[in-house]
């Protein structure tokens, strides 16, 4: 297979997540453009269903990134989005996926740094795991 | 309700691996409720047992639906065409579902997705435990509104036993003695008189032991006259 | 009928050009189906700029615009308002943040940028396609009543803001206290029940021994609170610790404690449930000082982590520890111990000299205001939830750091958490404030990115009721599922939990999100 370059999706909610991404761009970090994102309103949106469909739509890696848990604008939200992701990362063990190609971060606003430390290490993992069909490019 | 598990994945895609064409077929109801098997729980499973095909380099196709009650054959009946257009049906409802799906159709495949456990009450969201086994003769009027049959780990009617302590049950400490919450219950609404008498031995016959079960309502019955035309209803 | 989409392509003043090929962005615009109108731009920002694209707007009569610019919240509310005037509904504009996803981040990518974008461009008129127009509803307040729970420092400073705002303010007091406050005092008042929605509530309390109905188009929740009680380690061992506000109030009734008095700065030292509060200092030093005062004699000691006087309070540091007063700061690893068998001796480590102290105590103090009790019936009237430690849960601090989780509701002074007189006058300010300048604008609005229930797919599982922070589900007529729409803030936690997916948010529908990651994902990276 030729140089397939990873592929990253990552869902970020418009409040905290988007801004923390924003900030960071806004703060001269840089970061791989292996990686393209969906806003959701929060990341209490987020469904299994969505995360799961991603993969089959042919992600590498796929990360959530919301508010902090204790100061998400939507008071529950984050905590919702994190036992989604950890339910399909169970999932994905079970069903002997690397559940390592599924992630959860959390940033406030005001953070510049957490959201390329995100896509790096989700595009880290897709690289070292490479595309979920078999004989895809992995190490 | 019915409350139910899904089989663990590693077991159901072994289970599926030999099909081609799978439909998955989930239920709105005790299976929704308890999400195990509602509409949701079938679309992510669809899409992991897709995602382990691709990964297994396997061709297979999956397509998931659910139906309003599975146990009910003319909402079955209702995706018949669907059903029948495949391998393998793989039920996520209780095996209530899975069975009534084999009955209409013996010579499909119907395999079961999940395992159905237990009479259950949702304690808080997300947590289900169990309060009833089905034995066909509730005394709980006896007992404070309580079951020992389910919730006492030796269904006795005469508890607690010797090995009761510190209101726990002795098979596992985190669990309650039944009988303790009895008299707590019954001390509460001053009915603490009933709890002297011995009960006799129970006759289970009313329950699973005494055989399968089977309640009819002869008025509820339809006539060979009323049944006359309903294909449904072979 | 088919969809008449305008792209628009925002240079951002050359920015977004010294990356990426925009001529590109908008050949493959131009080409992609269903857009009627291209527009490349300097400035979406710009007045000029904006008109010039309105007009092409109407003129091509487009129902829908994909725009691709900078980050929403900027650049939105402009663009949605010259949009709105040019006949396209808010909900049918999608915006892509070429300029922060993109340009910024990728300056030594540009050929993957390049790819991105496009692909970018690609899956937003996807969306695009997929976006149904939706309304707002506008309902007019039916008052411009604020509502003020409790009449302490915060609730008065409340009512001040407020009325200063232009509201009508209406203070529940549950005592027969009288004070000076604008607008109407209730004392023997209290608050029964709730049941409408921000800007149009109608509130059940009772007065005296009567029951009204009150309406509000705001409520501020200034009911105070604090602890009673040690927490953590040291509660196991010392029983008799007496909260500050006790104190003071033996104090006044001429009852000085047993001596020594060790003056804890928090009902937690070990910081397991709760941190360092600022209200500890202000208090704390005036009735510590006052005790010295009166009682020379008695040994006094502030053992404490952080010392946080508000402004010039900071001058009671030197008048304490002229009379006399001992400080001594730990941190968590040295927090104050007693140990059961020896219990009149507090344990704990002096920062500076790395000692472990052992102090004799007659009385263990710590700081502490008086506890409301209250709190609870009030948010379970208001259906607001509270915070672990008694008081009323916050709102996120971006939402509004005197706000509940109900917007329109709003807390202040220790309701919130125990804090001191100054800084409850200030917040009590700061809610009285957002308060009266809600009211004012005389109307409230919702609806447009909510939540709906498909009634027939409705498992009426009771998930979605139950997980609600806006309690907007409902089970209601037919025994399913129904959302209000007035309460629903469009966040679509229900919508991801429903287990049979019964209920789908609008504007942001499983289709819509899918659809877009789909799209995203095609072709290469």
């Amino acid at each position: 297979m030729a140089d397939r370059k990873p592929k990253v999706i990552g869902f970020v909610c418009e409040r905290h997540g988007m801004e923390a991404a924003v900030l960071s761009a806004r703060s001269g970090k840089q970061h791989d453009a292996s990686v393209r994102l969906v806003e959701v309103p929060c990341t209490g949106r987020v469904d299994g269903i969505h995360l799961l469909k991603a993969f089959e739509d042919g992600a590498d890696a796929v990360f959530v990134f919301g508010c902090l848990e204790k100061n998400c604008y939507y008071d529950t939200g984050s905590i919702e989005g994190r036992k989604r992701v950890g339910y399909v990362k169970q999932m994905l063990e079970e069903a002997g996926i690397e559940k390592e190609r599924l992630e959860m971060f959390n940033a406030a606003s005001s953070n510049a740094w957490m959201f390329p430390k995100a896509v790096e290490k989700m595009v880290e993992v897709a690289k070292k795991l490479g595309p979920i069909e078999k004989g895809g490019d992995g190490q | 309700m019915i409350v139910a598990k899904r089989k663990p994945l590693a077991e159901i895609v072994e289970m599926v691996r030999p099909y081609k064409k799978v439909t998955v077929v989930g239920c709105r109801s005790c299976v929704a409720i308890c999400l195990a098997g509602g509409e949701k729980e079938v679309k992510m499973l669809v899409s992991a047992l897709r995602l382990r095909a691709k990964k297994d380099g396997r061709k297979q196709e999956f397509e998931g639906f659910v139906v309003e009650r599975q146990c009910e054959k003319e909402w079955v009946k209702e995706v018949e065409e669907k059903l029948l257009d495949s391998d393998l049906t793989l039920s996520m409802a209780c095996s209530l579902g899975a069975q009534t799906i084999g009955d209409m159709y013996p010579s499909h495949l119907t395999f079961p997705g999940l395992n159905t456990g237990m009479f259950g009450v949702p304690e808080e969201q997300g947590v289900w435990s169990e309060k009833c086994v089905g034995c066909g003769n509730c005394i709980i009027h006896t007992t404070g509104g309580i079951c020992p049959i389910a919730r006492c780990a030796k269904s006795m009617l005469n508890g607690p036993c010797g090995g009761s302590a510190n209101r726990k049950c002795e098979v596992n400490l985190e669990v309650d003695c039944a009988w303790a919450a009895i008299y707590d219950r019954l001390k509460l609404q001053n009915r603490l008189d009933l709890i002297e008498p011995i009960t006799p031995a129970k006759d289970w016959s009313t329950s699973h032991a005494g055989g399968r079960r089977t309640y009819v309502r002869e008025d509820a019955k339809l006539t060979p006259h009323q049944k006359k035309g309903k294909e449904a209803l072979k | 009928m088919k969809a008449k989409i305008q792209v628009v392509i925002c240079r951002c003043c050359s920015e977004v050009p010294a990356l990426l090929n925009t001529d590109r962005l908008a050949m493959l615009a131009t080409d992609a189906d269903m857009v009627v109108s291209v527009k490349s731009v300097d400035a979406v920002c710009d007045g000029k700029d904006l008109a010039g694209v309105m007009g092409e707007a109407k003129e091509k009569e487009v129902d829908r615009a994909v725009v691709l610019a900078c980050h929403k919240r900027d650049v939105a509310p402009a663009l949605l308002r010259a949009y709105k005037r040019a006949g396209v509904n808010e909900f049918m504009i999608k915006l892509v943040n070429l300029r922060e996803e993109v340009v910024l981040p990728h300056q030594a990518q540009p050929e993957r940028a390049q790819a991105k974008a496009e692909a970018m461009l690609r899956a937003a008129l996807v969306r695009s396609v997929m976006l149904q127009p939706r309304e707002r509803q506008t309902e007019e307040m039916r008052t411009n009543n604020v509502v003020i729970i409790g009449a302490g420092v915060s609730g008065q400073a409340a009512a001040r803001a407020a009325a200063k705002a232009g509201a009508h303010t209406v203070i529940l007091e549950k005592t027969g206290k009288t004070m000076k406050a604008p607008g109407v005092i209730l004392p023997h008042s209290q608050l029964i029940g709730a049941k409408g929605w921000t800007g149009n509530y109608t509130l059940t309390i009772r007065v005296g021994e009567k029951v009204e109905e009150l309406e509000a188009a705001a409520i501020i929740v200034a009911t105070g609170g604090g602890w009673t009680e040690l927490k953590g380690p040291l509660a196991k061992a010392v029983k008799d610790a007496v909260p500050l506000y006790k104190l003071h109030e033996r104090m006044e009734n001429n009852d000085l404690p047993k001596g020594p008095v060790v003056v804890v700065d928090t009902p937690d030292p070990a910081g397991k449930t709760l941190k360092v509060q600022d209200y500890a200092w202000d208090d704390t030093l005036e009735t510590v000082i006052e005790l010295k005062k009166r009682a020379p004699s008695t040994e006094a000691y502030v053992v404490f982590q952080e010392m946080r006087a508000f402004g010039l309070n900071e001058l009671a540091y030197k008048e304490a520890a002229d009379i006399g007063i001992r400080f001594i700061r730990y941190d968590k690893a040295g927090a104050p111990k007693v140990d059961p068998k020896a219990p009149a001796k507090l344990a704990v480590k002096d920062f500076a000299q790395g000692e472990v102290l052992s102090i004799p105590f007659g009385t263990l103090v710590f700081a502490s205001i008086p506890p409301n009790k209250d709190n609870e019936g009030i948010a379970d009237a208001l259906r607001i939830p509270m915070a672990f430690d008694g008081g009323i849960r916050r709102g996120s601090i971006q939402r509004g750091p005197v706000e509940t989780v109900r917007p329109g509701i709003y807390v202040c002074g220790s309701a919130l958490f125990p804090k001191s007189r100054e800084l409850a006058e200030r917040e009590g300010e700061m809610a009285g404030s957002m308060a009266g300048e809600f009211v004012k604008t005389g109307r409230t609005s919702y609806g447009g990115s909510v939540a709906e229930v498909e009634q027939e797919k409705c498992s009426a599982c009771l998930t979605c009721v139950r997980t609600c922070p806006y309690e907007a589900p409902f089970i209601g007529r037919a025994s399913k599922a129904e959302i209000r729409t007035e309460l629903c803030q469009g966040c679509g936690i229900c919508v991801g939990i429903c287990p049979s997916k019964a209920i789908e948010l609008h504007h942001y529908t499983d289709d819509q999100i899918m659809g877009e990651a789909r799209s995203l994902l095609g072709g290469d990276f």
